[in-house]
């Protein structure tokens, strides 16, 4: 008889600025679909999705996530911190390869959740990589960021689903090997 | 015309760049003239007015959002915050109470 695999909860929680396509990435991931029109989130939407996976020592493990996806205003982000960020467990950081200014911004959005969450476990993505003739973000100048942050990274386009599945399985993974 | 929005305008989508990002302010108030009791425009609303000072009228709003959707994510947490801002550590205390039986 085979056992059944843990079952473990996580809570990740989207970060980046306005329109560098968090909920898109989401509905890619969850949904398999994409909208070209643009909706800024208002509030917080939450998705779940349950993937099967190991742990390090091989042992299946059956990942219930749970994302949370947070409006990108900065303006409201500390007044709103301990509401969002409360139990989170990993961070999916979204920069957007054409608007430069969106890389940096990620320290704000990473600092913010991890002095509620503590120093947990972050994942970035450039996404809109089907935008490569609008890119304002030297490939070299991401890489160098992220190493400096350790922050394993890929590039993504919720668009096309490049590069979003290994996103969340390089998050997911990054957590297990962090709490278990 | 930025390529940007070009493409935006092209999708019928709203034009977004560093400098034409939607204020809440507005997307909030388009949302609940469409439906006065959308929760995540009551919510941000919630928060618009402590931001601006008036944590006793987001206080009142946000208790709309949670008569309306008591799971809502985040809301009695952020509740909880208000209470502790205004010193009410009982209604805090008891906010946060709930926010663990929402979110287990």
């Amino acid at each position: 008889m085979i056992d059944p695999p843990n079952v473990m909860k996580l809570k990740v929680c989207m970060a980046g600025e306005g329109a560098v396509g968090k909920t898109s990435l989401i509905r890619r991931y969850v949904l398999d679909e994409y909208e070209d029109r643009y909706t800024a989130t208002l509030g917080t939407k939450i998705t779940k999705k349950t993937v099967s996976t190991k742990d390090s020592a091989g042992t299946p493990v059956s990942v219930s996530m749970i994302l949370w996806d947070i409006m990108g205003t900065a303006t409201l982000r500390e007044l709103l911190k301990e509401a969002y960020y409360h139990g989170a467990q990993g961070i999916l950081a979204v920069a957007d390869l054409t608007r430069r200014e969106t890389l940096v911004d990620l320290d704000g959005w990473a600092r913010s959740i991890r002095s509620v969450a503590g120093d947990i476990p972050t994942y970035a993505v450039l996404n809109k990589a089907d935008r490569d003739a609008d890119r304002r973000l030297p490939h070299a100048e991401a890489e160098a960021f992220f190493r400096e942050r350790d922050w394993p990274w890929t590039y993504t386009s919720a668009k096309t689903g490049a590069g979003v599945e290994e996103a969340f399985r390089g998050l997911v993974d990054r957590v297990l090997a962090w709490v278990l | 015309m930025p390529a940007d929005e070009r493409r935006a305008e092209r999708s019928g989508g709203a034009r977004v760049s560093s400098f034409h990002r939607p204020d809440p302010a507005v997307l909030v108030k388009e949302a609940l003239e469409r439906n006065a009791d959308d929760v995540d425009a009551l919510f941000v609303l919630a928060a618009l007015k402590v931001q601006g000072g008036d944590v006793r009228e987001g206080l009142s709003i946000l208790d709309r959002v949670l008569r309306i959707d008591p799971a809502y994510p985040g809301g009695w947490l952020f509740k909880a915050k208000l209470h502790g801002m205004q010193g009410e550590d009982g209604a805090a205390r008891s906010a946060r109470r709930r926010a663990e039986e929402a979110e287990g």
